[in-house]
């Protein structure tokens, strides 16, 4: 028996290897494994082209019934997968050991999350969209219908296929190639919480959508109307994590050939999944100027140079970041001084400056929070001095008349 | 906003469509009505298959796909197809599996292949089929000889011991119609029993003298069996599915209704009995590999086409699908209402003819404006035609149904039609919006304060002000083309704040009149008490209406009272997210200005000044004549009296140099030593001074 236990350990070994060299890590934020939950294997099948696009960029799909009971998000403490696709929009309890909790509890963890409802979607699917800030129409018969911008075809009626272009502007979130055609969608509509700025609208209807029951004659104003209805958000939460929020499961589906959404959602997948978008700083320095160490404190007055070099993840390796909106705040309570700093465009960004003649405890704060990008936060504490006694101007000709009289008064 | 403009033409494969209806939660299959295998299919498989092959099971899946779609095969994909053919069969060392699928390809290309090796390879599969155990081995090697068989080169294919083989074969199935892959496994399949009965029937066919009759009998109980735990749709759809889904082995429910229908047509292609399969289970298994559409990945491609082939040319019952090419009819374009009925490949039916059995208006219980009308077929275009529909056809949903009438009992008893199909048909049309106006009413006897007329086929900028003792009154008339009352679906007025807080309202009717009255002092509160501009929006529109509009109709400005306090709060107006995100704007520290000091003149002149007394001194020292009387005139305590000088000389020069460079420390220092040696000289020096004056004194 202790044998054998030298060669378990080592098969053990052996076998948490993979997991280990393939998980997520500030490193390389693109993590690899990614489990798929779905209500019905057959979306295999019929939304092969989503599934297709993700392993050809080298994703490990692993496709699951949302109720197979030996289903876990985590092994011994440690996640199994690197994101979450929810494409069981009628699951009312998952299998195995996972609930609501765990999968906001996956995300919290820094990990990603792609879910789509539908119409009658469960309760379950609504909360964890709920939990995310995007709230469902509460109707669960209710669809997004747009009588004046609905997808042309001699086959649907109910102009419950709506096609919007009206997307989100941001070249880091749906890549810098426009979206060629518009997205069709058919499913159900959402809003946002006002008071939640972590959740940003992607693909909203237009104003003459509403979100109704098309079976029944409306009694009572649509609660959701025109482009405040939101049919794809994501949300990017403080830890970096990515969320995709989509009230229609079809939108991802291989039916809607001719129009945008296959370029829609794989652009959007990119970004979900940390392709674009994942910025990180490194080397933070800042001296005196003419000088190359970085002090402990600096003196009122002094005169200081500032670099910090920023890369983006573009899915395989750090690129360069280039942007001219990087600010820099010196800051104590408030900052009293917040300037720009230069770049030379290949993710170095640098800037100088006048320590203020105000003494305390400073910070070197670097808070930059773009549209689709992560965000960056850096912050770094420097005190500040007064003027050491003899560090005072020495010979100030207005006190001459004063040392003459005391001279004078002496002699 | 008119339709023209932001309607987005989309053009997609009618399968594309297929799956978008309501009313199901499932996600593979929700349509109604299903559509035959059409061109977009054909293009689509020239994308799908990807031009070189890995295996020789990929390059036959795509073949036969091209086959049956009567797509050509290019030369680059038959030569590299027939190279791996010849080398698998002419190496005596290839697998089974592998030898299966090059006889499948060759079965398709008919490439020139040497036959010398064929004696070894029929004689090793027959070896393979002795000592096999698993499913798979049966099924690649019973299949093989089947295809050698059917090569008809004089090579020797037969099974001696064809019932030994069949029992053994029939031994891995289980009672409820399933069966296992191999004997050593306990788990059972549906796709394995499909595998199994189309091994079980390739022995039949091999065997040189007839087989038991009984264990063909067992075959077909089997099969009832499994059509007995076949699955189902909300739409009639029906397939195959594993009970227990290992993720591992499992390949989806096309590849497993595939292999089903694989088997009972080949059994039914070998036994003269019929197989009592319910021709409507096989409509349902049509319907299902219709329903999916598109599929985007090969293997599903080729399972979905290769099973439709399947059931189009077996030989007991072939589906026929009645599918409309469009369900949204035009009243303006007068559209015709067209029916087609196709076999699954989309070939034409035999001679048939369909009836509209009903067409009502879907969820209301008037009278059908049609009943039992036989359509007209075209066969120029191969449409069953509704030359016209009634005058009473206004717009609206409808619920059509129709039934597919056989000729004779001889037709009708191969075919499978289903019964009667429903479909949901819109009727659209150009709606009548007539006698817009907008007014505001005062409110204690209704009198009419400002009243506008709306031309809501044109441009509208009212322009309104009211108090909260007022009302606003909108008004038109809407009636459908053939001037019936007609309610739109979305009849919503929008009040829009400045703050872009929206509110909706929905405008009642009786009849055509429309008619929605705002009164603003019950309104106060659902208006948070803002006072200021509205805009006005209309919106018009519904599924059936060729004219639904959205339109800016101009602005009213409200006057409310003042917010009391227990009143609602606006909600925050949402965030702009491009304006939440830019840069800030840039701080510079401001510095404390160094305090002011006169010119530099000023401090001369005054240094100057001060040092007058001194001069003063001086020359008032030199002009009375320093005397140096007192000063000793012996050698010590001269000595002393220079070096208390000289000390008093030390602690102004170090004064000076205290204020040119040294610090406070240093200056103390040294300080301290010149004020202990001017204590000692000067001590002595008084001393001294003290004793001369008292000896004078005494003197």
């Amino acid at each position: 028996m202790a044998n054998l236990l030298p060669l378990l350990t080592l098969i053990s070994l052996l076998f948490l290897l993979p997991h280990h060299t393939l998980a997520f890590s500030p490193d390389t934020p693109t993590g690899r494994r990614i489990l798929v939950l779905v209500d019905d294997l057959a979306i295999r099948s019929s939304h092969a082209l989503y599934f297709k696009s993700l392993t050809s960029r080298n994703y490990d799909l692993e496709l699951r019934l949302a109720d197979d009971p030996k289903l876990a998000l985590q092994r011994y403490g440690q996640y199994l997968y690197d994101g979450l696709i929810l494409f069981c929009p009628t699951v009312e309890r998952f299998g195995g050991a996972i609930i609501k909790e765990a999968v906001l509890d996956f995300v919290d963890s820094g990990r990603d999350l792609v879910l789509a409802a539908d119409e009658d979607a469960s309760d379950l699917i609504r909360e964890i969209a709920t939990e995310c800030g995007v709230d469902f129409d509460e109707d669960p018969a209710a669809l997004v219908i747009d009588h004046a911008s609905y997808a042309v075809s001699s086959t649907e009626g109910d102009h419950t296929l709506i096609a919007s272009d009206d997307f989100i502007q941001s070249d880091v979130i749906l890549g810098s190639k426009a979206i060629e055609a518009p997205v069709l969608f058919q499913g159900v509509g959402h809003s946002l919480n006002p008071a939640n700025n972590l959740v940003l609208k992607v693909l909203s209807a237009s104003p003459s959508a509403y979100s109704a029951n098309p079976k029944f004659t409306l009694s009572n104003a649509p609660v959701l109307t025109g482009s405040a209805i939101s049919l794809v958000s994501v949300v990017q939460a403080r830890n970096n994590a990515r969320i995709l929020i989509s009230g229609s499961l079809k939108i991802f589906s291989d039916r809607f050939e001719k129009s945008g959404n296959e370029q829609f959602l794989t652009e959007l997948s990119k970004w979900i999944f940390h392709e674009r978008g994942h910025l990180k700083a490194v080397n933070v320095k800042h001296h005196k100027v003419g000088e190359v160490d970085e002090p402990s404190i600096y003196r009122i007055t002094d005169d200081l140079e500032y670099s910090v070099e920023i890369y983006e993840w573009s899915g395989t390796s750090w690129e360069p970041y280039v942007a001219d909106d990087v600010q820099i705040q010196f800051y104590m309570m408030s900052p009293y001084v917040l300037k720009t700093l230069s770049t030379d465009q290949k993710g170095l960004y640098y800037t100088s400056f006048k320590v203020p003649d105000v003494y305390g405890v400073f910070k070197f704060k670097v808070e930059y929070q773009r549209l689709g990008y992560t965000s960056l936060s850096l912050s770094k504490q420097i005190p500040v001095r007064p003027f050491r006694h003899n560090e005072y101007e020495r010979f100030i000709t207005t006190a001459y008349p004063y040392y003459g009289a005391c001279f004078s008064m002496v002699s | 906003m008119r339709r023209g403009e932001t309607a987005t033409t989309t053009r997609m494969g009618p399968l594309g469509l297929l799956v978008l209806l309501l009313l199901s939660a499932i996600s593979l299959c929700g349509a109604k009505i299903v559509y035959p295998i059409s061109d977009s299919h054909r293009s689509a498989a020239l994308e799908l298959f990807s031009p070189s092959f890995e295996s020789l099971k990929e390059a036959y899946e795509a073949l036969r796909t091209f086959e049956v779609l009567g797509v050509e095969i290019n030369n680059y994909r038959s030569t590299q197809a027939c190279q791996s053919v010849l080398n698998t069969l002419g190496s005596s060392s290839s697998d089974v599996k592998d030898v299966y699928y090059a006889l499948r390809v060759q079965k398709i290309l008919k490439c020139d292949a040497g036959w010398e090796n064929i004696k070894d390879v029929t004689l090793k599969l027959q070896s393979t089929i002795c000592g096999a155990s698993s499913l798979f081995d049966f099924y690649f090697s019973v299949g093989s000889l089947v295809l050698i068989k059917e090569l008809d080169i004089d090579a020797e294919v037969k099974l001696e011991d064809a019932n030994g083989v069949f029992r053994s074969i029939k031994s891995l199935g289980q009672s409820d119609g399933r069966w296992r892959y191999n004997s050593n496994n306990p788990e059972s399949s549906t796709r394995a029993a499909g595998i199994a009965i189309e091994a079980l029937a390739g022995v039949v066919s091999l065997a040189p003298l007839d087989v038991d009759l009984s264990l063909i009998g067992s075959v077909k109980t089997s099969i009832a069996k499994l059509f007995e735990s076949i699955e189902k749709y909300d739409d009639g759809a029906l397939y195959f599915d594993e009970k227990i889904v290992d993720a591992r082995d499992y390949q989806g429910p096309l590849s497993t209704s595939l292999s089903v229908v694989h088997g009972f047509v080949a059994l039914a292609d070998v036994t003269s009995e019929a197989i009592n399969v319910p021709r409507e289970k096989l409509l349902g298994l049509a319907k299902f590999f219709l329903c999916v559409g598109m599929p985007g990945n090969a293997h599903d491609f080729y399972s979905q086409i290769d099973s439709l082939a399947l059931l189009e040319r077996n030989n007991f019952s072939i589906p026929l699908i009645l599918s409309l090419p469009s369900t949204v009819l035009s009243l303006t374009r007068k559209d015709q209402l067209k029916v087609t009925l196709n076999t699954v490949l989309g070939s034409s039916a035999p001679p048939v003819s369909v009836k509209l059995v009903q067409a009502a208006v879907s969820g209301s219980k008037d009278s059908p404006i049609i009943n039992n009308q036989e359509l007209r077929f075209d066969s120029a275009s191969g449409f069953h035609v509704l030359d016209s529909l009634p005058e009473s056809a206004d717009v609206g949903p409808y619920e059509f149904s129709f039934r597919v009438d056989l000729p004779d009992a001889d037709i009708s008893n191969f075919y499978a039609t289903g019964g009667i199909t429903k479909v949901s048909i819109y009727l659209t049309g150009l709606t009548k919006l007539e006698g817009a106006e907008i007014a505001i009413l005062d409110s204690d006897h209704g009198s009419i304060d400002t009243k506008n007329k709306l031309e809501l086929a044109g441009k509208n900028s009212v322009a309104l002000s009211a108090n909260h003792l007022q009302k606003m009154r909108l008004s038109f008339t809407l009636s459908s083309p053939l001037g019936n009352a007609f309610k739109p679906h979305q009849v919503l007025l929008k009040l829009r704040y400045e703050t872009n807080i929206e509110h909706v309202f929905v405008i009642g009717n009786s009849g055509k009149q429309f008619e929605l009255i705002l009164d603003f002092l019950e309104l106060v509160d659902k208006l948070y008490y803002l006072s200021g501009r509205y805009d006005i929006e209309l919106t018009v529109g519904d599924a059936v209406m060729e004219n639904s509009f959205v339109q800016p109709l101009g602005h009213i400005n409200l006057e409310l009272p003042t917010t009391p306090e227990k009143a609602a709060r606006p909600p925050p107006p949402p965030v702009d997210p491009y304006l939440r995100y830019g840069p800030k704007a840039e701080i510079s520290h401001i510095f404390r200005a160094p305090e002011k000091r006169p010119p530099r003149e000023v401090s001369l002149v005054f240094l100057g000044l001060t040092l007058v007394p001194l001069g003063g001194f001086l020359i008032g020292l030199l002009s009375f004549g320093v005397s140096l009387k007192g000063f000793p005139t012996s050698a010590v305590p001269a000595v002393f009296a220079i070096l208390f000088h000289l000390g008093i000389a030390g602690v102004l020069t170090l004064y000076l140099l205290f204020w040119l460079k040294l610090n406070l420390f240093t200056t103390l220092k040294i300080l301290g030593f010149l004020g202990v040696f001017l204590l000692f000289t000067g001590h002595r020096i008084l001393s001294h001074l003290a004793s001369v004056s008292a000896k004078s004194k005494s003197a």
